[in-house]
């Protein structure tokens, strides 16, 4: 690292509002699918310019043949005037071309502020200048505005703390074109807002920003212009002023939404379960009951608890105190397996460290908790198998070309529908989904919560996470919400409104370093 | 995207089938090969004896892909075949039965599997360090048994096994099948073989999904003591002794057979039927370096080469396929 943001932008080489890079024909295809028909567009220098579209419609391929992460098929990048190769990630840093990916591709192990300066450590920052390393970054992510220590370790942090340092990464590095590729997926409304006035300074600083996300209400609130792929075809750009939010989700999805929160008010039945004072590592003496045909939502900031909570609550973690109660009864439950024997199914968090067998084809990520029951004494029932895999790549649009079609070769939203959509045929009685909808698409968002009110009527009880408080907000019939590993407040269905519950969940200053969700 | 643009292929599947092809292939022409270039190599003498050779390492190696698919490995094999010669020998010896001295053998191999799981599941141990350790101290065990002799079976049925045939191929290679085919099942078509598989790609996300990871690593291992034992048997039976430090290197020929046939060392990627013929390459390479008078300092320098050319190709053809 050897110069900040600031120093960049002294020359700059295109006008604003001038085109400074430009797609002709840009196509790529991958075996079995054709990600990205040949697409033409301009950005403008200076401008923050929004792409939105389905799942698996081309958004993150575009980005990574910017990148230099993958080759292009074929096509034309025209950089300041002169065609790029972009063979190569170094080459479009090179150029000032620079991105935060949807998954964050850093190294766990390290600190962050190792992670801030890796790849570019110079002789400043040898061996014996680790101090002088984490000194500097600490002033970076200052300056940005972040709460965040320089010191930990990455892997430490929440995913979306993890987020804003691949953030605070990219703008250190001379930046003149930077890409967020879905960045509040993962973040609270606080952090979101950290990152957008980022985003605003960059901007004044004259760096062209491509802003993609599923989230309208941010494309409205950032963006100048708004491009929209659909099945890897470039639809139409709009300036902001001229469109609204439902001609963009027309042009997404060529059909319209009338209703994304499907919401059916059932009178809720017998108590599934009931936890009394729990506590465990990172929250402490909640209480809570969930019956059958209700959504209890969890809200706070990213580190109150609420994901502990919830995966102590299936074993995976020992709790310290309290009990559990299962359909009136007291339960043990030592074990993840003894959590799904009762019933309950836990969709996590990070589909990537606790989601999702990458490597492995997407039937088997889908048909994972279900296997003893399509299997006699040990043997598949290869028929079954595949009918439940292609029932649920139907009825979640999974986009994959084949059942056997590797789970990493999927769209990040499509990733997360696998997550989800492994425990919709195991029958379960409890339902705890955390974070379900990161990176999903509107549509297919409306197709999730369709699911959940099919769950409902079913008889079955969900837990619902979300870290985006509309979300939770419109289908939660009681809302508890989560501060500094305690529940400090409970609502009825729309009881509250948005602002009370944003200061229950603030408060207080949040930590330093909170633990995960 | 769309998935209709390009005729949709079935990447997994096929991918596997074709490498299991690609590997008969250089099976066959090697055999084409030393067949014109050596008078010996075709003839049934040579044949039987390179099945026999090749069988015993395909044994170990499918038990090895076991392990290694759930991300592990086992260094262990080649001693614990060397102890299991000298288990059997000793049983046999002392009177009891054959088939029940086999049996012994094996639980004997099914018990090392056990302990191995205990120390990576319930120790914590790198399965690297807690087979390396059972390496080791195998052949101690078994040279503190023996005083360091040999023991030679007095037990003429026993030893026939192993020069016999049925159907005019050997006894041995029989066993490949008896070994390969239920393993063959256990695999792919069963669920304890796809949990193998999502333990080896993420064991937080099986387990969170209700797969019992314990009992997985388990399996693994003792599947892998288990034919490790067998193996033990069959060359007792053909060696006609018992002697621990027998099969020495064994256990990084299982490997490379292993990787040859595709196994990745990082988990989740394998079959029964690549090291099966990995370990047959590898046989077959050593018996045609024979008859050409190679070297045999050269054969290992050959498999080595060998193993880094097929691997490299492997893995060139698994990136462009993404
Ligand atoms: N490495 C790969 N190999 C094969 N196909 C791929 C690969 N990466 C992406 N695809 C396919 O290309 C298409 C476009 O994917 P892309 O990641 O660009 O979608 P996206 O618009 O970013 O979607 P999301 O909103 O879910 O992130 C998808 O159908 C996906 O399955
Ligand atoms: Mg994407």
């Amino acid at each position: 690292m050897t110069s900040t943001a600031q120093d960049l932008h002294d020359t700059p080489v295109v006008a604003p509002g001038r085109t400074i890079l430009e797609l002709r024909g840009l196509e790529k295809k991958y075996p079995g699918t054709h990600a990205l028909k040949p697409v033409t567009l301009a950005f403008k220098a200076g401008e923050i310019h929004a792409i939105v579209g389905e799942n698996g419609a081309g958004k993150s391929t575009l980005i990574k043949l910017l990148t230099g992460v993958m080759p292009r098929t074929s096509g034309e990048v025209i950089w300041e005037g002169k065609p790029a190769a972009l063979a190569t990630p170094h080459e479009a840093m090179a150029l000032g071309i620079n991105a935060v990916h949807q998954e964050v591709v850093l190294c766990r192990h390290l600190t962050v502020a190792a992670n801030m300066f890796l790849g570019e450590e110079n002789s400043r920052f040898g061996i014996l200048q680790q101090r002088a390393m984490v000194r500097e970054a600490q002033k970076i992510i200052d300056g940005l505005g972040f709460d965040l220590p320089a010191h930990v370790i990455l892997g430490n942090l929440t995913i979306g703390q993890q987020q804003l340092i691949a953030a605070a990464r990219a703008t250190v590095r001379g930046t003149k074109f930077l890409i967020f590729d879905e960045p509040t997926a993962y973040l609270t409304r606080k952090e979101a807002d950290q990152l957008f006035t980022l985003i605003r300074r960059l901007k004044d600083e004259g760096v062209t920003i491509i802003y993609i996300s599923h989230r309208m209400e941010e494309v409205f609130e950032l963006a100048d212009r708004v491009s929209v792929l659909r099945d890897g075809t470039l639809v139409g750009t709009r300036d902001i002023a001229e469109t609204n939010d439902a001609e963009l989700v027309r042009m997404m999805i060529n059909r319209s939404i009338e209703q994304i929160y499907h919401k059916e008010h059932l009178t809720p039945g017998a108590p599934i379960v009931e936890a009394r004072n729990l506590s465990g590592k990172g929250f402490e003496d909640v209480s809570m009951t969930v019956r059958a045909g209700e959504i209890v939502g969890l809200y706070g900031l990213i580190g109150a608890g609420r994901s502990e909570f919830v995966t102590t609550l299936y074993g995976r973690h020992r709790k310290s105190a309290g009990h559990v109660l299962w359909e009136g009864k007291d339960v043990q439950i030592n074990s993840e397996h003894d959590a799904i024997k009762l019933g309950m199914a836990l969709a996590p968090e990070s589909r990537r460290d606790q989601g999702l067998c990458l490597n492995l084809p997407v039937g088997l990520n889908l048909n994972l908790p279900i296997y003893k029951r399509i299997s006699r004494n040990l043997l598949i029932s290869g028929a079954q198998e595949r009918t439940q895999a292609d029932r649920q790549i139907a009825d979640l649009r999974i986009k994959t070309p084949t059942r056997n079609a590797l789970a990493s070769s999927l769209s990040g939203g499509n990733q997360q529908k696998i997550v989800i959509g492994k425990w919709l045929a195991h029958g379960a009685k409890l339902f705890i989904f955390d974070e379900p909808t990161v990176g999903v698409d509107v549509g297919t968002k409306a197709e999730i919560y369709r699911l959940f009110s099919a769950l409902l009527s079913k008889g079955a009880g969900i837990i619902l996470i979300s870290s985006y408080l509309p979300e939770v907000y419109e289908l939660a019939d009681t809302l508890h919400v989560f501060r500094r590993g305690k529940l400090v407040a409970t609502h009825g269905f729309h009881t509250a409104d948005h602002e009370d519950i944003l200061t229950q969940a603030l408060a207080e200053k949040q930590e330093k370093l909170g633990g995960k969700t | 995207m769309s998935t209709e643009a390009i005729p949709a292929e079935k990447p997994r599947r096929n991918y596997n089938a074709l490498f299991g092809l690609t590997l008969l292939a250089l099976l066959v022409l090697l055999w084409v090969l030393l067949s014109f270039s050596t008078s010996s190599f075709a003839s049934a003498n040579n044949i039987s004896n390179l099945l026999r050779q090749g069988s015993m390492i395909a044994i170990l190696a499918v038990g090895q892909t076991f392990v290694i698919i759930t991300g592990g490995i086992d260094l262990s094999v080649g001693a614990v075949v060397g102890f299991a010669t000298v288990i059997a020998a000793m049983l046999i010896n002392a009177g009891i039965p054959v088939f029940l001295a086999i049996l012994l053998t094996l639980l004997v191999g099914v018990a090392i599997g056990l302990f191995h799981g205990f120390g990576i599941v319930k120790m914590g141990l790198p399965p690297f360090i807690i087979t390396l350790a059972t390496l080791t101290s195998l052949r101690g065990i078994g040279l503190l048994m023996t005083n360091g002799n040999s023991i030679s079976i007095n037990n003429d049925a026993f030893q026939e096994f192993s020069r016999n045939s049925f159907l005019g191929i050997p006894n041995l290679f029989w066993m490949v099948l008896l070994v390969g085919i239920p393993a063959y099942v256990f695999l792919h078509h069963s669920r304890w073989g796809r949990y193998l598989f999502s333990v080896g790609s993420n064991a937080e996300a099986s387990r969170l999904s209700g797969v019992n990871v314990q009992r997985t690593i388990f399996m693994a291992y003792t599947l892998s003591g288990l034919c490790a034992a067998f193996v033990g048997v069959l060359l007792a039976s053909r060696i006609g002794i018992g002697n621990p430090t027998q099969a020495e290197g064994w256990e990084l020929q299982a490997i490379a057979s292993s990787v040859i046939g595709g196994t990745s060392l990082f988990g989740a990627v394998g079959s029964v039927h690549g090291p099966l013929l990995g370990a047959f390459i590898l046989a077959t390479i050593n018996n045609g370096a024979n008859l050409l008078n190679v070297n045999a300092f050269w054969q290992r320098v050959i498999t080595g080469v060998l193993i880094i050319v097929i691997v490299y190709f492997d893995g060139l053809r698994r990136r462009s396929g993404k």
